[in-house]
């Protein structure tokens, strides 16, 4: 059984999923300057709107990880892989997505990664295919 | 593009999120559905008849509800493949997401001849929608044999009949089905 939803996305989800298609990742600034990415459209220590939305990097470090030896159909790979806490560049919160490093020896705490993007990019959290090891 | 579109086609702010949500179901088939649906793989549709009340259920149940006693391989009979429309709906389909229809069109419970219930939810094919009537005689179009699939819960005859053409034959009497219209 499957249902498609449409969902309103609003100003900040929006603008970072339309960045997404461009290929750039944008964060939300706070009034204490930190870097939330994906972009919140409100601080989550204050509640204060946040409407300040900046770059960050493609690539980051990853800070919590979760191997998924048999992926199911609905995964984003066919082959075995991690969820990923990826805390890009320039951001101070991590995001989760799927980063595909081969194996599961090759996962590791406080590695470096980097988008990999899909070829075709339609304003999706799959326009980031997924993370996988900072080229050398 | 559509509304129910989940490609977004322009360049313009991305305002919505296609979210597909979908849940896989395994059924596990129990023994008189499994030999309903091998029957209507061989093209033979199948019912057991009550040894109580002689009433044919068709899918088979493996009980008869009005007498609350177990019905067996022992009870099963053939049924034909050719009945009669008892009632019916026109559907007018939307175009949601997964949408095969484009056209209105009939969806018909059938007193098939021999059976004591109706199957519902048979399309009816080659019928002009202003023609369907209680009675009308229609028979079966078969699905090619390797299309034949079952439901494995054993409601309705799956994808074993495309659907059901009249026959050509005179309506039946209205005393032959008015104990089956809503």
């Amino acid at each position: 059984m499957e249902l498609l939803y449409r969902r309103s996305l609003g100003p900040v989800v929006g603008a970072f999923l339309t960045a997404l298609r461009e290929q750039r990742l944008l964060g939300s600034r706070t009034a204490e300057g930190r870097v939330i990415c994906p972009p919140l459209e409100y601080d989550p220590d204050s509640g204060d709107a946040v409407d300040d939305l900046v770059e960050v990097g493609s690539a980051g470090v990853v800070t919590g990880w979760s191997w998924v030896a048999e992926p199911r159909a609905k995964h984003p790979l066919p082959h075995p892989f991690a969820w990923a806490l990826v805390q890009l560049d320039g951001a101070d919160t991590s995001m989760v997505h799927a980063l595909d490093a081969g194996s599961l020896d090759a996962v590791r705490t406080g590695m470096r990664v980097q988008v990999r993007w899909a070829p075709e990019r339609t304003g999706h959290i799959t326009d980031i295919a997924c993370f996988e090891p900072e080229a050398s | 593009m559509t509304d129910t579109d989940p490609q977004v086609a322009d360049d313009g702010p991305v305002r919505f999120m296609p979210q597909l949500i979908s849940l896989d179901y395994t059924v596990r088939t129990n023994p008189v559905a499994a030999a309903f649906g091998e029957a209507l793989a061989d093209g033979r549709i199948t019912g057991h008849r009550c040894p109580s009340c002689s009433l044919v259920f068709v899918p088979p149940k493996g009980f008869c509800p009005i007498c609350t006693i177990e019905t067996t391989s022992a009870d099963e009979v053939v049924i034909e493949d050719r009945g009669m429309v008892t009632a019916w709906t026109v559907l007018t389909p939307i175009q949601y997401h997964g949408q095969q229809e484009r056209k209105d069109y009939a969806l018909a419970s059938i007193l098939l001849v021999g059976a004591d219930g109706t199957v519902g939810q048979q399309r009816l094919i080659d019928i002009p929608l202003d023609e369907i009537r209680p009675g009308l005689m229609v028979e079966a179009v078969w699905a090619a044999p390797e299309d034949r699939v079952a439901d494995d819960r054993g409601y309705g005859l799956g994808t074993a009949i495309d659907g059901w053409k009249a026959t050509g034959e005179p309506d039946a009497p209205a005393s032959e089905y008015e104990g089956h219209t809503l």
